[in-house]
């Protein structure tokens, strides 16, 4: 950071310890400063910086800087095209294989670089784990989703070999895949039919079930996008109590476009709005009580987007 | 039926038809009409061809304006209704009765005879009057239409059922004598098979003996068969699949997976299309030429095995390729998120979920070859009798040397037959076959028999395997 920067941080430091000199309508270069001087709880997971994402002509997401702190469930929200997806899936490279995305700038984790040459992707993925806007699974049986992951790491072996030698690990892929799809609030629906395929699952179903396969690989970050859209009341907040409980050991990102949802789940709030800027971040509780921004006081409170 | 449509005309039936029959209608009714009045001008009243000609596209004119002028229930029964009635009385009047044969007067002597034409004839009759007759059930209108082009579907795909079946039916029909001759059925009439079991040796004799199936051809026999076509035929294919498949695929895989589309796999894709449409006495002129020389320079049946190979190539890479991409994306996305490697995703899900595309891929290309003769002939050789010795036993040929190339199979280097050349040999031979075959007409059925017999069962065995997998793909 430059010199500069640093003298005009504090200036706003000292304004922003004031709430009362808070106006709404601050420039966008104020609001920024807030949130890259705010200190949140706990270490950084994620530490973006600079981010822009072209498809094509089209920029899609302009200069976003922001730091995840870990252990925490950190929220999205913003009208829908603004970027929130996109994001997200630079947070483990998904991005790279869309041919025609361009992304600069600097995502780090854990303080290490993840765009720069000899990134092990595969690698990167398995500690980024991400469940999808729309539901994707496997047209296998939902046993085979759940454990998928596992066993291609490795984890688990069930094959012909490990059970001609006796080393077939089928009890922990039982544990595993109840425990997951437990977590996942899906077990009392499927405890009997685990070997049907899992494209006869409902939508809400086939999304709990992408959930838990997530979960089955054991992730330090999770990446949900709108986990919940298309599921129940009681679902939902079982999910959301699942986010809650996840967020002990993980760090959790989740995009939604339910206001209060986003409000009861998260610890920060990063709202997103047309054009694919990051207008404000920070404390879910500040950002939904007394947004710094005109604009996201109207697009909380339903005025705009 | 064309009481029917008057009656709806007159406003005795309650129907709902439209202003008119339209325009297929009105091009179905009048090309019948313009054929029959041209005949008709031509034969009876001894018109030109140019007379005959012009008098029957103005009534095929005619006739189709009236079907599209007059309202619906009119125009899509009356002409038709018509129709039926005259070719019917024509038949019955015996005007064209079973001795009528119509000289086409070109410079081979073609004509068409009564017994081609009265059957088409009803058979069109059939159709159209079916096809009027389920739009006037329909009451005309948007639901007649409806009912009326079902029904023309239906009575097509079924006219494709009846034909596959009344082409298997004479070939069974015809070849069942032949293939029983000498056939025995009863508790040990048959060959023994010993079967060798951790020092015991288990023989089981079978509760049949059917010589042509079993024999191959030889002086003494009794009955004379075709043994070693039908082995011959069966490593064949079995030979190519194993070459073909999993080339195909790795090149499938390839292209669509790893390779960066562009200028370079559209020109494989051109290549491969172009190869498949290679015609298949191409591909045996090339495996007699660049094959033979280098196994031993005699016709073998590994040199078949790989000329039908090099022919399955490129349809089993062009159906594994529309398979894979075919495999959405979603399936490649949700694998990587989960930290899964391209290679294992690919294992483990697109192939899998491209299984039952390659398998149709490699049923089609399998029925192709299966049949293949030209190829053969360049490449395997074999005759018109094939000498029971002459069996190839693949697996009891295989032997083992110390030195390279280590595995050694002169069964596969040896000449052979197959089912689709001994047929076409036994054909060319002629009548010459009587010393050997007592009838040599029911031997070439009974053979053409076991030929379809054994390529339906390769299509019975793909059928299979890709209801398996498609099984395994879907939720029912
Ligand atoms: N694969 C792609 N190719 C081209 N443009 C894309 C692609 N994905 C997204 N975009 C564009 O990027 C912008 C942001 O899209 P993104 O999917 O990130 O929005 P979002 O905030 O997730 O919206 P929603 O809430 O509807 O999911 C949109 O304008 C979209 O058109
Ligand atoms: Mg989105």
């Amino acid at each position: 950071m430059s010199e500069i920067e640093s003298t005009q941080t504090q200036t706003h430091q000292s304004t922003a310890s004031q709430p009362s000199q808070t106006t709404n309508g601050e420039s966008d270069e104020q609001l920024r400063e807030a949130w890259t001087d705010h200190a949140f709880d706990g270490d950084t997971k994620l530490a973006v910086d600079g981010l822009d994402v072209h498809y094509g002509d089209d920029h899609a997401l302009k200069d976003v800087s922001m730091e995840i702190p870990e252990r925490s469930v950190t929220a999205l929200i913003g009208p829908s095209g603004c970027g929130k997806s996109t994001f997200l899936r630079c947070l483990n490279r998904m991005n790279d294989r869309i041919p025609s995305a361009r992304v600069d700038g600097s995502v780090r984790l854990d303080g290490s670089e993840l765009y720069q040459e000899g990134v092990d992707l595969v690698e990167l993925r398995k500690r980024v784990g991400m469940v999808f806007q729309s539901p994707n699974p496997f047209p296998k049986s939902i046993r085979d989703n759940i454990s998928y992951g596992p066993r291609k790491h490795g984890d688990i072996d069930t094959g012909l070999i490990a059970r001609m030698i006796g080393r077939s690990d089928e009890r922990q892929e039982r544990q595993l895949v109840e425990q997951s799809l437990r977590q996942a609030a899906l077990w009392d629906e499927v405890r009997d039919r685990l070997d049907d395929n899992a494209l006869g699952l409902s939508g809400g179903q086939q999304q709990r079930l992408c959930i838990a396969r997530a979960l089955a690989t054991d992730p330090e970050v999770l990446l949900m996008d709108e986990p919940a859209s298309a599921l129940d009341p009681i679902a939902t907040s079982k999910i959301e109590e699942l986010i809650h409980e996840l967020s002990r050991e993980y760090t959790v990102v989740i995009v939604t476009h339910n206001m209060q949802q986003a409000e009861r789940i998260s610890d920060q709030t990063a709202v997103f709005l047309t054009g694919g800027k990051l207008v404000e971040y920070g404390d879910t509780e500040q950002i939904f009580d007394d947004p710094r921004s005109q604009r996201v006081d109207d697009y909380i409170s339903g005025k705009f987007g | 039926m064309a009481t029917f449509g008057v009656g709806s005309r007159l406003g005795y039936v309650d129907t709902n038809p439209d202003r008119s029959a339209g325009l297929v209608a009105a091009v179905a009714a009048g090309i019948p009409w313009a054929v029959i009045c041209g005949g008709a001008a031509s034969e009876l009243l001894g018109f030109g061809t140019v007379l005959a000609i012009v008098a029957g596209l103005l009534t095929g004119c005619l006739v189709s304006a009236a079907t599209a002028f007059s309202r619906e229930d009119i125009g899509s029964t009356v002409p038709l209704g018509a129709l039926s009635i005259v070719t019917g009385l024509v038949f019955l009047t015996s005007v064209l009765g079973p001795e009528w044969v119509w000289s086409l007067g070109w410079e081979q002597p073609a004509s068409l005879t009564a017994e081609f034409v009265i059957p088409i004839g009803t058979l069109l009759n059939a159709m159209f009057a079916g096809w009027a007759a389920s739009k006037a059930y329909g009451g005309f209108g948007a639901r007649g239409r409806h009912v009326g082009a079902y029904v023309l579907v239906y009575l097509n795909a079924l006219s494709i059922v009846a034909f596959l079946f009344v082409l298997v039916a004479f070939t069974v029909v015809r070849g069942v004598p032949g293939l029983l001759n000498g056939a025995e059925f009863g508790l040990g009439v048959g060959p023994a098979t010993t079967i060798e079991l951790a020092g015991f040796g288990f023989t089981f004799v079978w509760p049949f003996s059917v010589p042509f199936v079993m024999n191959g051809v030889a002086l003494l026999n009794d009955f004379q068969g075709v043994l070693p076509a039908i082995v011959g035929t069966i490593w064949l294919v079995v030979g190519a699949v194993l070459f073909a498949v999993p080339l195909g695929i790795g090149a499938a895989i390839f292209l669509t997976e790893y390779a960066e589309q562009g200028p370079f796999t559209q020109a494989v894709e051109i290549a491969t299309n172009g190869l498949w449409s290679t015609p298949s006495i191409v591909f045996g002129l090339f495996g007699f030429a660049f094959l033979i020389p280098r196994f031993g320079n005699s016709k073998s049946l590994l040199a078949g095995m790989l000329t039908l190979g090099f022919m399955l190539l490129p349809l089993v890479l062009i159906t594994s390729r529309e398979a894979m991409i075919s495999v959405p994306d979603e399936y490649r996305d949700a694998s990587a998120a989960l930290g899964v490697s391209k290679w294992q995703t690919i294992r483990s899900v697109v192939l899998p979920a491209a299984l039952p595309g390659v398998v149709t891929g490699v049923i089609l290309g399998v029925g192709r070859i299966a049949g293949e003769t030209a190829p053969i002939l360049l490449t395997m050789a074999g005759g018109t009798f094939v000498p029971g010795s002459q069996t190839a036993d693949v697996i009891g040929g295989f032997g083992f040397v110390a030195s390279p190339p280590f595995v050694t199979n002169p069964e596969l280097l040896q000449a052979t037959s197959a089912l689709p050349y001994q047929l076409f040999a036994l054909i060319t031979a002629g009548v010459g076959l009587g010393d050997n075959v007592a009838n040599p007409d029911e031997f070439r059925w009974a053979t053409a028999l076991v030929l379809l017999v054994v390529v339906l069962s390769f299509y019975a065995v793909g059928i299979a395997t890709r209801y398996y997998f498609r099984r395994k793909l879907s939720y029912e």
